[in-house]
């Protein structure tokens, strides 16, 4: 039997898979196929919540923390509304994407891949198994975001992403801190752990994280900003599972939090009373001032958000006491559910036939259209609170439980709350008012004919899926049949029992009362006078009072931009450093200077000690002196007149001594061998033989030169060395 | 085994990469054949002793009584290696693929089974000189694979690259020197031996460290040390895949936790005011590169900055300095091996298939190209951190590891891993969104016909993916292993 959680989780998890198969042959087999396995899931979820058992079980080693499931009561009642959303939304899809619509087999596939990861939120027990499946459903439902692929839908879808990873990560991190602080993530051991804590401090960070991510996807303040822009461009089915059930997803885990650690924590609930108590009012506020249809009814799910994490507010400040919180808490989550499952379904039936939405523009299209009429009648009397339907029980019962709060919290504050809460519930009137009588009441200046030709505008199954849903928000306004489904549910919420309340008493209606009063007012006297000018309705708002694109956004980029500047100059500054060495010490310009200033040296000492006038003047004086004294000394005259001076006295007195001694020594008779050996001397001292013997030597030496440079010589030399070495050692 | 078959996978690849280059075939099929047997025959070797791990150390020299050339292999160099030759033998099969109409295909494929011997040097390294030694190595052995193309940039991109590694290099020598004196030796042992060492002071070991940590630093891309990594994404995509998100800069990132876990010792660093400079270094880091990954619109620059965001995830976990940081590092460098190498393979891929290298000019092309793009965008949501996916699984290990330090840094790490992470969607996911949900106006594909990569290209692709899923739905033996390695169990 536990088993069937896994079913109920992975069931439609494959058959997206087998869809996409299928929808490469046939693309009715497909979209048959997706609302038959949401009607499989809705047999089963009604079976179990019928049998009213509890399940749980649990897998340990996959997915990091494991894998545990359980059954309780809430989560009985909440698959059911699940399944029930699911199947008709596929039914409806049917119709709704019929014709012109690209990229359906992929519209189909995240469509059930996101049931799975719903079915998984919610069945799981502990946080860790919640966020996994929270994190899958968030990223297949951001495919129905962007399904349009226009300008718009871009944009939406990327806030949506944005929002919906920050919302994990922080989330993620909240968690960590949890654990860390709690040592377990088991939905059912939060409280028993928070109370034996002795230091509740380190609870309260943890706390803000997980509030963060699971409210951004609620859509509470100041995080809600993605979603009047992503619900109205998705196709109109996903846009109702994604205000009716995906919003409630966030609050699963919010509840989850404050029913557990922060059970009867009236700090805790103070800070939840004030975002729930801005979110109602803030999302009324811009539901009222809005001309798109779709976008009218994505605020109003702000805002009723808003009322839900009040009156989680009010049950965990309650505490112990907490019963009519608790019980409206779970009523106001079923009804929204269901109100938004039918709205969009209604929307999407007007822009199904007109492709438009913008209020100008679809002005008396339900005019003659009775289901229609009906359908919308009954969500927008639910929302708004009016007694006999649904939304007044659980309205009511919300209001009690925040005027019970009053005991915990100063009076003056629950005070101001409380009339927030009825200018609230009045806002929720007012621009419902706002939307019927649009679509109802007032008549398109020229297409009305058209538009009351266009009949039957619904085809048999969608008018039985959007008769069957608003049926049951009728059922849900009988106050014991609706106290009765809360009374089970109201354990996960921290609650014992259900609490009930005197509904038609005076201080209830009275309530209400106001609330419509309230209404009144604004519908005629902010809407009719301020939004409405010319036959138009107008967006009033200036287009700067947008908290995404005015603070989010710029404040995201200046974070990078500084990230990035601190980054670049960081890194840089390296750099910088090389830089400044390079354009200093190792510049060019000082190589310049200093090269230039030996070169400016080198170039002075050329143009004064060195340069060519002084060296010729230098020059020149030698020149001048060796001029002058081969002009004076050394002329040829001079030396001619010297030398021939010193050679007449040479030779004379060579010539004497010559004479004296020769004639001295010579004999008479020798005269003659004298004269001949003087001859022969002439002969052999000839000049050539001297020129001859010149040249040989002068040979002989150049070859020796030659020898004795060459290395083949040295080597010989070598060798004759070694071998005088050889024999020098041999001898020895 | 015989511990001589440590050898084997380490010097296999360089013969047989020798052998098969000069092969006078013309034959690319044969060639590419032969050089994948040489990559699966060392890998299978690899695992092989793995799975009969050689008890005793194999020492081939020694310079001095502490200076030797030792080859061992210890539970953290398995897990390493086993990583490495495992996607080796995959990313072969892409290289074939991607390298087939390159010019020089052949010396490409030669330098990178060789880088697959240099590599598994690095991991059987027993001491910290042997693994300078194989470090010194691969950056020498890479340079080629990085400048390929031989044209300006990629000449640019090599010049960095080495001059950034052996600058690092210069300053991981210091602490191998100082190890190697004052300690009497530097052989790994988990728990290290720095605090047996007296003759220095504790402060001048921890300024050691500091240096040496930054010195491996470059090689694991540790701010502002990681320039060279975008830079060399102009090289051929096997590179940037392979070498630049796997081997070279996850060898940065082993030899710094051989420095931190296996020399200094964690105990000894717990506290010191060294963990602290190094952890806030590392923290900036994965910031800053995330930013710097945001703005970039290069497809696989963007993938390189990512890939020193998440360098620096695994040094957030080795940083703390416990087993459980170390054992989360661990699981991270697997877990991210995975993810950026088929991140990479699908950038490469559009590359080859439309050379579009630009992130505005993907518009639309989920639908031409919708199996590489699906596994992009597995790996897109694994780097995020999202839960299905193993990128969550180590992330998840990472942050908890950091918060039981109860240290602010480790709170500061944890906070620094979301916001990267916030910033990894916005760069990886930008991305998904444009190829499968362009606008209409700006689809450069809208009657383009359904052409995805050849199928040698998307096996590995696939493969990669589903490992991906896989560990991200049961991750769990790969957490226990990386524990039972930090704790010295395996």
């Amino acid at each position: 039997m536990s088993a069937l959680l896994f079913i109920l989780i992975f069931f439609p998890m494959l058959a997206a898979g087998v869809s996409f198969v299928i929808g490469r042959f046939g693309k009715t087999a497909r979209s048959v196929f997706a609302a038959a396995v949401c009607a499989a899931m809705l047999a089963v979820s009604l079976i179990l919540f019928i049998s009213g058992r509890d399940l749980s079980v649990s897998v340990s080693g996959v997915l990091t923390g494991g894998l545990s499931l359980t059954l309780d009561g809430f989560r009985r009642l909440y698959i059911l509304v699940i399944s029930f959303a699911w199947t008709v939304a596929a039914v409806f899809s049917l119709q709704y994407f019929a014709e012109h619509y690209r990229s359906r087999n992929r519209y189909y596939s995240f469509f059930l891949l996101t049931l799975g990861a719903v079915m998984g939120v919610f069945l799981a027990s502990d946080l860790m198994t919640s966020f996994v499946f929270f994190e899958i459903a968030s990223f297949t439902s951001f495919v129905w975001v962007i399904h349009d692929q226009t300008e718009e839908s871009i944009t939406a879808a990327k806030t949506y992403l944005y929002i919906a990873v920050i919302g994990g990560l922080v989330l993620f991190m909240g968690l960590l801190l949890l654990w860390r602080t709690l040592g377990t993530l088991r939905i059912d051991g939060l409280r028993e752990a928070a109370q034996s804590l002795s230091d509740r401090r380190p609870l309260y960070p943890a706390g803000i994280c997980i509030l963060i991510g699971f409210g951004a996807k609620a859509g509470i303040f100041p995080l809600h900003i993605w979603l009047p822009k992503a619900h109205p461009v998705a196709p109109a089915p996903a846009s109702a599972l994604l205000s009716g059930i995906l919003t409630k997803v966030g609050i699963f885990g919010v509840v989850a939090l404050s029913a557990g650690a922060f059970y009867g924590d009236v700090k805790w609930g103070v800070l939840l009373l004030v975002l729930g108590v801005i979110t109602m009012a803030l999302g009324g506020v811009m539901a009222l001032f809005s001309v798109n249809l779709k976008r009218t009814i994505a605020c109003s799910s702000v805002s009723q958000i808003g009322f839900i994490a009040v009156g989680i507010a009010s049950a965990s400040i309650l505490g112990e006491h907490n019963s009519l919180a608790v019980t409206g808490t779970v009523l106001h989550m079923l009804n929204h559910s269901l109100f938004k499952l039918s709205l969009f379904t209604a929307a999407g039936v007007v822009y199904m036939n007109l492709h438009k939405l913008d209020l100008n523009d679809v002005r008396g299209f339900g005019r003659g259209k009775p289901l229609l009429f009906a359908a919308f009648l009954i969500g927008a009397l639910g929302i708004g609170g009016i007694p006999l339907f649904s939304g007044y029980i659980s309205k009511t019962l919300l209001h009690e439980g925040l005027l019970e709060c009053a005991e915990f919290v100063s009076a003056g504050w629950i005070k101001c709350a409380e009339w927030l809460f009825l200018f609230s519930g009045g806002c929720t009137l007012a621009y419902m008012t706002k939307l019927f009588v649009v679509l109802f009441i007032e008549k398109h200046p020229e297409r009305q004919t058209e538009f009351d030709a266009m009949r039957p505008c619904v085809n048999g199954a969608s008018a039985a899926v959007i008769a069957i849903s608003s049926a049951a928000i009728l059922v849900l306004g009988v106050p014991s049949i609706a106290i009765r489904l809360a009374s089970g549910a109201v354990g996960f919420l921290g609650g014992t029992k259900a609490g009930t309340a005197e509904f038609f008493s005076f201080e209830a209606l009275k309530g209400a009362a106001i609330c419509i009063v309230i209404a009144a007012v604004l519908y005629f006297a902010l809407i009719r006078k301020a939004t409405y000018r010319n036959g138009r309705y107008v967006d009033i708002i200036p287009s700067w009072m947008d908290l995404e694109n005015s603070v989010y956004k710029p404040l995201i980029n200046a974070l990078t931009v500084i990230g990035e500047v601190f980054g670049r100059v960081v890194s840089g500054s390296a750099d910088f450093v090389a830089l400044a060495m390079r354009r200093s010490v190792l510049s060019s310009t000082v190589g310049h200077i200093l090269s230039g200033a030996t070169d400016t040296a080198a170039y002075m000492m050329r143009r004064t000690v060195l340069s060519s006038s002084v060296g010729r003047i230098l020059s020149g004086s030698t020149d001048l002196a060796a001029y002058s004294a081969r002009r004076s000394l050394l002329s040829p005259t001079a030396i001619r007149v010297v030398s021939r001076t010193t050679d007449q006295e040479t030779f004379d007195s060579r010539d004497q001594q010559f004479k004296t001694s020769r004639i001295r020594k010579m004999h008479a008779g020798s005269v003659f061998t004298d004269a001949l050996g003087h001859l022969l001397d002439r002969i052999t001292h000839s000049q050539r033989f001297v020129l001859y013997f010149a040249k040989v030597r002068r040979l002989t030496y150049e070859m020796l030169r030659r020898i004795s440079e060459s290395f083949s010589f040295a080597l010989i030399m070598t060798c004759i060395g070694v071998c005088v070495l050889l024999v020098y050692l041999l001898l020895k | 085994m015989n511990r001589f078959f440590l050898l084997f996978p380490i010097l296999f690849p360089f013969i047989g990469a020798l052998i098969v280059r000069n092969l006078k075939t013309e034959d690319t099929r044969k060639r590419n054949t032969l050089y994948e047997a040489v990559v699966v025959l060392s890998a299978a070797c690899v695992w092989a002793l793995i799975l009969n791990r050689p008890s005793e150390p194999l020492t081939f020299y020694s310079f001095t009584d502490y200076f030797s050339i030792t080859l061992r292999l210890d539970g953290f160099g398995s897990f390493f290696s086993g990583m490495s030759s495992t996607l080796w033998v995959f990313a072969m099969i892409y290289a074939f693929s991607y390298m087939a109409d390159e010019e020089r295909a052949k010396e490409f494929l030669c330098y990178y089974v060789m880088t697959f011997g240099v590599t598994m040097g690095i991991c059987f390294a027993g001491n910290m000189i042997t693994m300078f030694v194989f470090y010194e190595m691969l950056t020498l052995i890479t340079i080629p694979l990085v400048v390929h193309e031989y044209n300006h940039e990629s000449m640019y991109a090599g010049r960095k690259y080495a001059l950034f590694s052996f600058g690092g290099s210069a300053f991981a020598f210091i602490g191998v020197v100082v190890l190697g004196v004052f300690a009497g030796g530097t052989t790994f042992k988990l728990g290290g031996y720095a605090a047996t060492i007296s003759q220095i002071s504790r402060d001048l070991l921890y300024l050691i460290y500091v240096l040496t940590f930054m010195g491996f630093g470059v090689k694991s891309c540790v701010f502002p040390l990681h320039s060279w990594l975008p830079t060399a994404s102009v090289a051929p995509t096997p590179v940037t895949a392979l070498l630049h998100a796997v081997a070279v800069v996850k060898a940065g990132i082993f030899a710094i936790i051989r420095l931190t876990y296996y020399c200094f010792g964690a105990s000894f660093l717990l506290g010191s005011w060294a963990q602290k400079v190094v952890q806030v270094i590392v923290m900036f880091t994965v910031v800053y590169a995330a930013v710097k990954a945001v703005k970039e619109r290069h497809f696989k620059r963007r993938l390189a900055y990512s890939t020193v965001s998440n360098l620096s995830y695994i040094l957030i976990g080795v940083t703390l300095m416990t087993e459980a940081g170390m054992a989360a590092g661990l699981c991270h460098m697997l877990f991210h091996a995975i993810i950026k190498i088929s991140a990479f393979y699908c950038a490469g891929a559009v590359l080859k298939k439309t050379g579009r290298e630009y992130i505005w000019e993907l518009d639309g092309i989920g639908k031409v190209m919708p199996v590489t793009f699906a596994c992009f965008t597995a790996s897109a949501l694994s780097l995020t951190g999202i839960p299905l996916f193993a990128g969550f699984v180590s992330k998840w290990q990472l942050c908890t590891a950091a918060l039981s330090t109860g240290t602010p840094l480790g709170y500061a790490g944890v906070a620094v891993l979301i916001v990267s992470s916030f910033l990894c969607a916005l760069y990886m996911i930008n991305i998904v969104i444009r190829a499968f949900f362009p606008k209409r106006e700006r689809d450069h594909f809208l009657r383009h016909p359904r052409s995805d990569a050849p199928a040698a290209m998307l096996v590995p692709v696939c493969l990669f993916s589903a490992v991906n899923i896989f560990f991200g739905l049961y991750g769990q033996p790969v957490v226990d292993l990386a524990t039972n390695i930090a704790r010295g169990l395996f």
